[in-house]
């Protein structure tokens, strides 16, 4: 971040006063990243996007809770972490991504009325949602989203939603498992995150067999690679002859990655740590972790490409790469990481299936 | 008088074998009976095969074209029967004639019966003849789908069922040129598929993709059918009638041979259904439903030709070949943005052609005299004759049924028009051919939904 423009864009991120305010600049900011896009390594520029986002959403959070005093609601009662799940929690959005968030505040104490506080988070959430949304963030269509009652608890309530979930097991709180998996504090009280991290990973461990549930799920997306190691590609309609990057290359990869992740106790979120993470292990080999890693930024790379068809007003991503953009070159490196992926996946699954004997 | 007696006492003796001693019928008289009794089955289940095609080519189109789709083919099989009886059997099989076309029993006024030299009656000779005119008929149909008018269906009947279709049966099956050169085309391969998918394309050509079918830039939508249960019970009947399409084509019951025929057939579907499945996948990554059953038919399709020609492991590869070739020929077909609804092109075209030379490569020299047509093929022989002869046929044909078509149908284009207008197409031709929609219910639902 040397460009002295996003700079001094950064600046005005951290005194704007509402989200008008904050639309215009993630419009300049994206503007000015689009236009340094070539020059820019993936990494850098992923890294650079995402502390777009991660400053535009804290200084959201920050708005809707001055939002919440104007409306005569007061300050947040006990401290309180806003996570981001998905891409967000992976620091992996790109140009245009949605919510998928979850509220956590702290027990309140015995001498506080636990319903008053927990109605002041409810609201505030919805506050913090709908600002998120002004600012050009949509909601999950998955209702996975700190609006949602569900999403939104106190630690204790947390913790005891998370070992219901690992007693139930089946697909679709094995879902929400996963989900939590790429849980990352965006602002707020750090103890408190890495407090209910300490009792997913200790109930993940006590839960041996909830890694199968893991597989089935991590392993739903296939990769879009053939028997004769062609591209599979879209059959019909307007895009048809394109390659869905989205779900037949990145999402079999970083779903792999995480799994392995859970299995190793790492808490890193974002997949290029968790690789690393997982080599320092020594759960991946060298070479390995070089070659899932480069799998993985080819993957990122041609994702932000899908992503420039924007529509007028929202961020639009269709995640899919046309036909006309995949040159020979190209489709040869993106077979090689197809491959990877593949490789991967078969990895995992005898791993996990591998350890359950 | 007594030829019924005996006839019947035939057929009993069946049933009732003590019987046969009462009355005594000749040897030949029960051969007589037993054969003609096979073809009149035979020709029943062929019949069958119309409700397959009435539920493939509904179930592969849109709901509010399914009453149309559905009750054309039943019509037009009306139609087809009268002209085919009045003029089309006696350009195939007339007795006068040359090596091109037939002349005589026109209003085919058959006996009444036939005697102990005969192999059959004519009678059930004609309605099984019949019935593959019909077929044919159909399968063309799959090009018309969705956007012809009705009443381009009832021109092109007469055409088709009076000229095109007998010429082609008399140049093949009727002693015509093609049969004195010795091609091979069993139970038509050629004759009734390809003839009738080559029909398709002529359509398809002249009418033009439904709407919504090809985008601005030229990429293909999928235009999916209404009802993937009624296309899979499609095959299933279909499968049941070509045991008499095929089988039934022996003629006679004698040695058993039709069941070595229906034998071959079973075999070719089967492999065509398999490997169809799996090309699917290996080149999609998913197993595809609708390719999985346009292999079983390529496999029927293409082991029409070869059934009674092939041994066993010949009949598997020849299904198998049809499996794959149908998968990639839809591929084909529709990036030259031919618009094939039921994929009559591929299904009976390209696995029509294939199963006629596939004669040429694996028949063999003991099945061909058996049958009595041709020589064996490249493989038993070394020869390459029998090969050339497919080819020709399927060259000849090819080119005749196509000008034959494109005259015809281009004339009425021309003259009366072939499609329907784009309100009627969108709005369905059951409500702008018929006045009521096959699924009243749905479509008004639909209708509901569009107005609010």
């Amino acid at each position: 971040m040397n460009d002295p423009v996003m700079a001094q864009l950064y600046g005005l991120v951290g005194t704007a006063g509402n989200a008008e305010a904050l639309r215009s600049l993630r419009d300049q900011i994206q503007q000015r990243m689009q236009s340094l896009l070539p020059s820019a390594s993936v990494e850098q520029f992923n890294n650079d996007l995402n502390g777009m986002h991660d400053a535009l959403i804290a200084r959201g959070i920050y708005v809707a809770e001055q939002e919440m005093a104007r409306m005569g609601m007061g300050s947040p009662p006990v401290p309180y972490a806003y996570l981001l799940f998905g891409s967000g929690g992976r620091r992996e959005q790109t140009l245009a991504s949605d919510q998928d968030s979850g509220m956590l505040y702290d027990n309140p104490p015995a001498s506080m009325d636990g319903g008053a506080v927990k109605q002041y988070f409810y609201s505030f959430s919805q506050v913090i949602v709908k600002t998120l949304q002004q600012i050009g963030y949509p909601p999950c269509e998955g209702n996975v989203i700190s609006s949602n009652p569900d999403w939104c608890d106190s630690l204790q309530g947390w913790m005891d939603k998370l070992d219901r979930w690992f007693e139930i097991a089946h697909w679709e709180v094995v879902r929400y498992l996963l989900i939590i998996a790429d849980g990352r504090m965006v602002c707020g009280d750090r103890s408190l995150a890495d407090r209910l991290k300490e009792h997913y990973f200790r109930d993940t461990l006590d839960h041996p067999v909830i890694v199968r549930r893991m597989l089935e799920n991590t392993l739903r997306y296939k990769v879009l690679i053939g028997v004769f190691g062609q591209l599979i590609t879209e059959r019909y309609g307007p895009q048809s002859g394109s390659l869905d990057i989205k779900y037949g290359a990145y999402i079999p990869l970083i779903n792999s990655i995480r799994l392995m992740a859970i299995q190793g106790g790492i808490r890193a979120t974002s997949t290029l740590e968790r690789i690393r993470a997982l080599r320092d292990a020594g759960k991946l080999s060298e070479q390995d972790s070089a070659e899932y890693a480069s799998a993985f930024r080819l993957f990122l790379r041609l994702r932000l490409y899908t992503s420039e068809a924007t529509d007028e007003g929202t961020y639009g991503s269709s995640g899919k790469l046309a036909g006309s953009r995949l040159t020979k070159q190209l489709a040869c490196e993106l077979k090689r990481g197809l491959r990877t992926g593949k490789k991967l996946q078969r990895r995992v699954y005898r791993q996990t299936l591998g350890k359950l004997k | 008088m007594v030829k019924k007696v005996l006839l019947t006492l035939g057929a009993l003796s069946l049933i009732f074998p003590a019987m046969a001693f009462a009355g005594a019928p000749s040897a030949g008289m029960l051969n007589m009976g037993l054969n003609t009794l096979w073809i009149l089955l035979a020709g029943v289940l062929v019949l069958l095969m119309q409700g397959g095609f009435i539920l493939l080519e509904t179930g592969s189109t849109r709901m509010k074209n399914a009453g149309h789709v559905a009750g054309k083919t039943i019509f037009t099989m009306g139609l087809a029967s009268l002209i085919y009886w009045a003029v089309g059997y006696g350009v195939a099989f007339g007795p006068n004639g040359n090596d091109f076309f037939g002349l005589g029993n026109f209003f085919f006024n058959p006996p009444i019966a036939a005697g102990e030299t005969d192999g059959y009656a004519t009678t059930a000779f004609f309605i099984f003849q019949l019935m593959f005119v019909t077929i044919s008929l159909s399968i063309a149909w799959g090009g018309f789908a969705e956007r012809a008018k009705l009443s381009s269906y009832l021109i092109f009947t007469i055409f088709f069922a009076s000229v095109i279709y007998p010429v082609v049966a008399r140049w093949i099956w009727g002693g015509g040129w093609l049969a004195q050169d010795g091609a091979q085309d069993y139970a038509g391969s050629t004759v009734v598929h390809l003839t009738g998918a080559l029909v398709a394309f002529a359509a398809t050509v002249l009418l033009k993709p439904r709407i919504g079918k090809y985008n601005k830039d030229g990429s293909a939508n999928e235009i999916l059918g209404h009802n993937q249960v009624f296309t899979a019970l499609s095959v299933l009947l279909l499968w049941v009638g070509w045991f008499g399409f095929n089988a039934g084509s022996a003629l006679s019951v004698g040695d058993g041979f039709f069941a070595y025929v229906a034998f071959n057939t079973q075999l070719g579907a089967a492999a065509g259904a398999v490997s169809a499945l799996l090309i699917s996948w290996a080149v999609m990554g998913k197993t595809d439903i609708t390719t999985m059953l346009n292999g079983a038919l390529a496999g029927l399709v293409a082991i029409t030709a070869s059934s009674a020609f092939v041994e066993p492991w010949a009949a598997v590869v020849i299904g198998f070949l049809a499996g794959i070739l149908v998968f990639y020929s839809v591929k084909f077909f529709e990036k030259m943005k031919v618009d094939d609804p039921i994929y009559a092109l591929s299904v009976h075209g390209a696995a029509g052609v294939w199963g006629t030379l596939a004669n040429g490569f694996f028949a063999t020299e003991e099945l061909a005299a058996k049958v009595g047509v041709g020589q064996g093929g490249l493989f038993d022989t070394g020869s390459w004759y029998q090969l050339w002869v497919q080819f020709e046929s399927v060259v000849v044909v090819g080119a005749f049924v196509l000008a034959a078509s494109f005259l015809i149908l281009g004339v009425m284009k021309m003259i009366m028009g072939f499609r329907v207008t784009e309100e009627q197409e969108i709005i369905g031709l059951d409500l702008s051919e018929h006045g009521n929609y096959g699924y009243p219910e749905q479509m008004k639902k639909a209708q509901q939904k569009l107005n609010a």
